[in-house]
């Protein structure tokens, strides 16, 4: 009797801790710093990579992004293409095209040609 | 001027690639004036079974202030769409074989000079080895016919960038372990994790002893409520990478959750051993498995 009480409250015990994760403070390590442990990576680094995150959020929001919608684009992007993004929106492409522009650009060589070239 | 590229195609064309491909099922998006990031992303996505038209796009990869859409942004919405996004190596053979295995890259093309870029993204549908041409959905044209030397010409200011959208669960025919590894650890982080978990279980059903596959399938499996799935992913990542202690933390983790407390503190106490950079991450682990066995012993009532 006594037995079966005691692993009744085992098992009531067993379910209450699967339904509580262990204590707040530790978790798993995530898969992108499981990966990156080999390098030199340091939590100066990853500091650093959060940092570059918000400034490339700042300068989404510069060229044109309402705040949220500068975040959450900084957000889909992985820390190496934030460390390559950081600083260079104005000069990274950005792929557009508009008929208009070829034209001109067109009339800006056939110009230079008719006109400039020896 | 030399276009090596479609010159050694063109001399030696790949063993076992198809000599001809159209995927003609891919729809077309036409574009409007700068929002070709967009409609190509629509093509692409489509093609991968998964909504989304130039409206709906425009907001997640256009930059106003730019007038266009930043090559990063074009993998980040497709990430955010649940798809993987891979970059195909800067090589128009690469690109050809995605193509051949029915995968439309999206690619960047300088339209105009060099000195003053018109920059625009255009989708590669097809291809044809026998008459030198490269078949692309591009900007107001369902189809537009190039040579293969025009191609490269138009490709190479733009270092050769080309971009897959994938439905989760398909790797790229050019994919290595490593890149698209990296590939799906992007999804996961922005919180995809349905998704990142079928394309971790195809990563691992090509390269079985993935460590990104094994703890990424560990992690997302857990993360999505199933930590009997994560502890089987984990227990084969300590078996298959035995010095890397955050496997070992993270199975740690798995087994608490189903309350194997003993085996539990095992396996936390081995990542404290190995130490390493994650060795904070592991001792809070070990004191926290410590801390509920303290307070909860097996067949004892709770604590106060």
């Amino acid at each position: 009797m006594k037995l079966s009480l005691v692993r009744f409250i085992s098992r009531i015990l067993v379910v209450c801790m699967i339904l509580s994760p262990l204590h707040a403070g530790a978790g798993l390590i995530g898969t992108d710093q499981v990966l990156a442990a080999g390098e030199a990576a340091a939590a100066r680094e990853r500091i650093a990579t959060i940092l570059e995150r918000a400034e490339v959020a700042r300068q989404l929001q510069a060229w044109g992004l309402a705040p949220d919608a500068a975040k959450v684009r900084a957000n889909a992007l992985t820390d190496s293409e934030v460390i390559e993004l950081a600083g260079k929106l104005d000069a990274l492409p950005a792929g557009a095209d508009s008929t208009g522009a070829v034209l001109l650009i067109l009339a800006v060589v056939l110009v230079w040609w008719l006109f400039f070239s020896k | 001027m030399s276009l090596p590229q479609s010159e050694a195609l063109r001399a030696s064309p790949p063993a076992g690639l198809a000599p001809r491909v159209e995927l003609g099922a891919v729809p077309f998006h036409v574009q409007e004036d700068f929002l070709c990031g967009p409609a190509a992303l629509a093509m692409v996505f489509n093609a991968a079974g998964a909504p989304g038209d130039v409206a709906s796009l425009t907001p997640q990869v256009y930059l106003p202030g730019r007038k266009g859409s930043l090559q990063a942004e074009m993998l980040g919405a497709t990430r955010r769409n649940g798809l993987v996004a891979w970059r195909v190596a800067p090589r128009l053979e690469a690109l050809l074989a995605e193509i051949a295995a029915g995968n439309p890259a999206v690619v960047l093309l300088n339209l105009g000079p060099r000195l003053f870029p018109v920059w625009h993204y255009a989708v590669v549908v097809g291809y044809d080895l026998e008459a030198g041409e490269v078949i692309l959905r591009s900007g107001r044209r369902e189809r537009v016919v190039y040579s293969l030397g025009f191609f490269e010409f138009l490709w190479r200011d733009a270092d050769h960038w080309a971009m897959l959208a994938l439905a989760p669960g398909r790797i790229p025919a050019t994919a290595g372990e490593a890149d698209f590894g990296a590939a799906v650890v992007a999804l996961e982080r922005i919180g995809r994790l349905r998704e990142a978990r079928t394309a971790y279980r195809a990563l691992l059903a090509r390269w079985p002893e993935s460590l990104a596959g094994l703890i990424g399938l560990g992690n997302t499996e857990y993360a999505l409520g199933d930590p009997a799935a994560a502890e089987r992913a984990f227990r084969r990542a300590v078996v298959a990478h035995p010095g890397v202690a955050p496997a070992h933390n993270n199975l740690a983790h798995a087994l608490a959750a189903l309350g194997r407390m003993e085996e539990a503190e095992a396996a936390a106490r081995r990542a404290v051993a190995l130490g390493g950079p994650m060795l904070a991450e592991a001792e809070k682990t070990l004191q926290a498995i410590l801390a509920r066995r303290a307070a909860a012993p097996a067949g004892r009532g709770t604590t106060p």
